[in-house]
């Protein structure tokens, strides 16, 4: 049968040319700019494995980030308006562990001849280490302490990343060919270049605590932060006593605190010069903190510390908020009279940490000590000597580390090239604007699930991970929250547009909308992306921006067919399955196995999608029979099964007119683990299996 | 807008017998809006189609597919020229106008409705359409508060409302309202209550000249005395 695509082809180029997704407001966020509506997406289709590749294409160190990361994303979600943004970072964790990332072995082939030193194994050393492997480099790390992982190792305590996590990361380096020599401190950059290597990168963190200037900060029974942390982390067991006051309110304050009550000190103690609003530490951390029995004193600085009999004596003062600085934060001001005195056994102070580097490495230093480099090419005053990481921008994430590592990789690579680079000079940003009151009416509210925590109680005792991971279920669920921002509708075709309206009044949202001159606009940052006016547009101008959302139907119906004319399994059935709730939750795996042979899915990324030639075409390559299963009440859009009723109408009519039984399609309403789907199932099946019977004999007699 | 159904599937396989190689002629004005023939339901007719030929085992007609802006002015239809080469007959989803224009530019091919052209009115709502204009040439709407009695009132009459009006509903059918209870609302909200009070007398509808033809340009000579 010949059949000629040229007006199809000639839209699929004009569809080709067309530069489709936006960037939604979570990558745009990330600093590494990982594909998360993509992974979010894949996950809501319990494709784990694909998400995990997602993930792992857009960020060297999957697994840590799963656990640590401070979720910048989830801060620009945008479903925030709605109820709660998705808890993005907990479904990377979910994605890394159920999709195997243990498994994952790493190669490299060394093609280059170029040898590079990173001074530094944090995340960014690490990660800079992964990608100049990748590229071919041979590559060696110099770590001044006897394990690598920078702060990973000795800045981050167990219970928020345990060792393992970071010890697998570190073996796939060292499998991909990393040389990485620990106790090993860098003192002269000049004996590196003389041992060969053509370029540097300086990633020494920021291990040095900042000091908080007053008296007796010195006695015996102070310790700063990092020193703490570091302790604790290589396995030390400091002794702090019964009570423990910990100065200061960032993540690191929080992070000593909680590690101290694991310890076993008692009563475990913040001051904080600012109140809780001010708090830089993640609001997650504090909440944990409180409910581990640490407590917060709010608008409290010492002033003085003095050592007697064994203990410490502090005398704090009250503060009140006075005037914003500079960085916005409203500024304590001291109040006149107001001090009192607290004992404790031992003083952490933690209000801060600054780079730490060698006078001989002969870097330019800027403001905080830190290194001055520019900021694309991140090189600084010497030659081949590139820096990055907290050196860099002095305590900052573990995901800013790993992009600073990336873009370092490929400066180095430009510059042992010598290539001008081409990297972005703007940070990338979303386009994407608020969500409009009208739109978040309309959308329906799903609670936020958040993975399973520790008991506080079993969480105080040691250093076991604290947050658990979702079951399948949880996971699938809070994926199909998101509202996939920048994949909507588009009117591709302006010149087909009839503007007859049918997007404008077929839109769950109310989103399409005439202009002042008679032009049908359909906002971006309001779609849904649900696809109803996709395949209700009668000029077919509207496509969905991104193109796997425009074609996964032909070619899960093409592949099913395919399958099916290889087997002789007859009468063919095929189903369009709900891919989210069927699949996503494991449903339709119980579905297939307990159908009758000749029955073949076609996944369905949402049933509003189908359109009635998908059901036509089925019934053309031989189906004997169709259904519809969609996911039921589960469905995070609107108006969904309304359509596809609709849909399934007129096909109906249209069958009835060409001699088909219009029973031949049916439509299921399936949610999750119902006993009746599949005996619903069997008695189509039977049914058509009576009418392919009915349709041989009256053939037989025709012959 | 002129509003149109298409055919039935059967109707249409009996018109296109005779012929193997069809076009599939989409019109992307009027029966667009109202999903008669617009592209999707050119490539769902020619879907049917395909059906229809391969479950029941007899035709074997080829197709093309093709939608042009407007099928009612011969400048559209120059870009069909190398396609109908190709074909045995076209099947427009065009309205009636349509048809005829497609059948006057190629008068060598044979040229098949696949829509009823129904009448002129509007979409009441998403997938409902409702009559509205007779394009009686003779407009009476200032008369009748801009509601036509001639379309809404089943029985046309001019002088309304009859005798079969029953809660503001037609007698002829329960669920039509009564055109000239509307009108009459609409004058009194409007004030102007005192045009019910008079008489319009019968139209001859018969006495139509067809076909009609407007002419807006002027018959003027150029050269004559006048540049």
């Amino acid at each position: 049968m010949y059949r000629v695509m040229e007006n199809y082809q000639l839209n699929r180029t004009k569809e080709a040319s067309y530069g489709h997704s936006i960037i939604p407001p979570c990558q745009a966020a990330c600093p590494l700019h990982m594909e998360i509506g993509e992974y979010v997406d894949l996950v809501a289709q319990g494709k784990v494995m694909e998400a995990l590749q997602v993930i792992r294409d857009g960020n060297p160190f999957p697994s840590i980030c799963a656990y640590v990361c401070t979720h910048p994303c989830e801060d620009a979600c945008r479903r925030r308006q709605v109820d709660e943004p998705v808890a993005i970072r907990a479904l990377k964790r979910f994605a890394v562990e159920f999709g195997g990332d243990r498994m994952i072995e790493l190669e490299a082939e060394t093609t280059r001849n170029e040898k590079v030193a990173v001074v530094g194994s944090g995340p960014a050393g690490l990660a800079c280490a992964y990608y100049l492997r990748k590229l071919g480099y041979p590559v060696t790390i110099f770590e001044a302490y006897s394990e690598p992982g920078g702060m990973l190792r000795v800045g981050i305590p167990q219970y928020r990343l345990p060792r393992e996590v970071v010890d697998i990361e570190v073996q796939r380096l060292i499998h991909m060919g990393v040389e990485i020599k620990t106790n090993t401190r860098v003192i002269s950059l000049d004996l590196l270049f003389d041992m060969g290597y053509k370029a540097i990168f300086i990633t020494v963190g920021a291990h040095q605590s900042l000091r908080i200037g007053i008296e007796g900060e010195d006695s015996p029974g102070v310790i700063d932060g990092a020193t703490f942390l570091r302790e604790v982390n290589l396995g030390l067991k400091p002794s702090l006593g019964e009570k423990v006051g910990v100065v200061g309110g960032g993540n690191v304050a929080i992070d000593a605190a909680r590690a101290a009550v694991r310890l076993g000190a008692t009563k475990v103690t913040i001051l904080y010069r600012r109140s809780r609003a001010e708090m830089p530490a993640s609001s997650t951390e504090i909440e944990q903190a409180l409910e581990e029995g640490v407590d917060i004193m709010f608008l409290v600085a010492p002033a003085k510390v003095r050592r007697e009999n064994g203990r410490l004596n502090v005398a704090c003062i009250k503060m009140e908020l006075g005037q914003p600085d500079a960085g916005g934060r409203r500024r304590p001001v001291p109040i006149e009279g107001s001090q009192f005195n607290m004992e404790f056994d031992t003083l952490i102070t933690a209000i801060g940490q600054a780079p730490q580097l060698s006078d001989d490495f002969r870097l330019r230093i800027g403001r905080g000590s830190t290194i001055q480099v520019d900021p694309i090419t991140l090189t600084t005053n010497r030659q081949g000597v590139f820096a990055g990481g907290d050196a860099v921008t002095g305590p900052a994430t573990v995901t800013q580390a790993l992009a600073s590592g990336r873009q370092a990789a490929f400066r180095i690579d430009d510059y042992l090239h010598h290539r001008y680079p081409l990297a972005r000079t703007e940070p990338e940003k979303s386009p994407l604007g608020e969500l409009s009151l009208k739109t978040i009416e309309m959308i329906r509210k799903i609670e936020r699930l958040e993975p399973p925590l520790l008991a506080p109680q079993a969480r105080v005792k040691e250093f076991k991970t604290v947050e658990l991971i979702y079951d399948w279920q949880s996971a699938v669920s809070e994926a199909r929250r998101c509202l996939r921002c920048g994949m909507g509708a588009e009117i591709v075709f302006q010149d087909k547009c009839a503007t007859c309206l049918t997007c404008l009044r077929v839109c769950p949202y109310h989103v399409p909308y005439l202009d002042d001159s008679g032009i049908i606009q359909i906002p971006a940052e309001q779609c849904q992306a649900c696809g109803i006016c996709v395949a209700e547009c009668p000029a077919k101008a509207i496509v969905l921006r991104k193109p796997y959302d425009r074609r996964h139907i032909d070619e899960e119906l093409e592949h099913a067919l395919k399958s099916a004319s290889e087997s002789k399994s007859k009468p063919l059935i095929i189903g369009f399955c709900c891919q989210y709730g069927l699949f996503g939750t494991g449903t339709l795996a119980s579905l297939w196995r307990e159908g009758k042979a000749g029955i073949w899915i076609v996944p369905i990324l949402c049933v509003a999608k189908l359109e009635e030639g998908h059901i036509l075409r089925a019934f053309e390559m031989g189906a004997e029979g169709v259904f519809i299963a969609g996911c039921g009440e589960q469905c995070s859009r609107e108006n969904t099964a309304f359509w596809v009723l609709q849909r399934v109408e007129r096909v109906r009519k249209t069958l009835a007119q060409i001699g088909l039984e219009p029973k031949r399609l049916q439509t299921f309403n399936l949610r999750t683990a119902e006993a009746d789907a599949a005996e619903a199932l069997d008695n189509f099946t039977e049914q058509i299996g009576g009418l392919y019977l009915d349709s041989i004999i009256k053939q037989e007699v025709r012959t | 807008m002129i509003v149109a159904q298409q055919k039935p599937v059967e109707e249409i396989r009996q018109l296109i017998g005779p012929y193997k190689r069809l076009l599939l002629l989409g019109c992307g004005t009027c029966v667009t809006v109202c999903g008669a023939g617009g592209e999707r339901e050119v490539s769902l007719l020619h879907d049917a189609l395909r059906v229809a030929q391969a479950r029941s085992g007899d035709g074997t007609h080829s197709f093309l597919e093709y939608t042009v802006k407007r099928q009612c002015d011969f400048e559209f239809l120059e870009l069909l020229a190398d396609k109908v080469r190709e074909v045995d007959a076209v099947l427009s989803l065009g309205c009636g106008i349509g048809v005829q224009v497609v059948a006057e530019r190629f008068p060598d091919i044979p040229v098949l409705p696949g829509v009823n052209t129904s009448f002129m009115g509007m979409a009441k709502e998403w997938g409902v359409w409702d009559e509205r204009c007779a394009a009686c040439g003779d407009c009476r709407l200032a008369e009748t508060a801009g509601i036509c009695p001639i379309t809404r009132c089943t029985k046309g009459i001019l002088n309304g409302p009859c005798a079969g009006t029953k809660n503001g509903k037609c007698e002829a059918n329960k669920d039509n309202d009564c055109a000239w209870i509307l009108i009459y609302k609409r004058l009194e909200r409007l004030q102007q209550l005192e045009k019910m009070r008079r008489y319009y007398p019968p139209r001859n509808f018969r006495v139509i000249p067809r076909p009609r033809r407007i002419v807006k340009k002027a018959d003027v000579k150029v050269g004559e005395d006048n540049g």
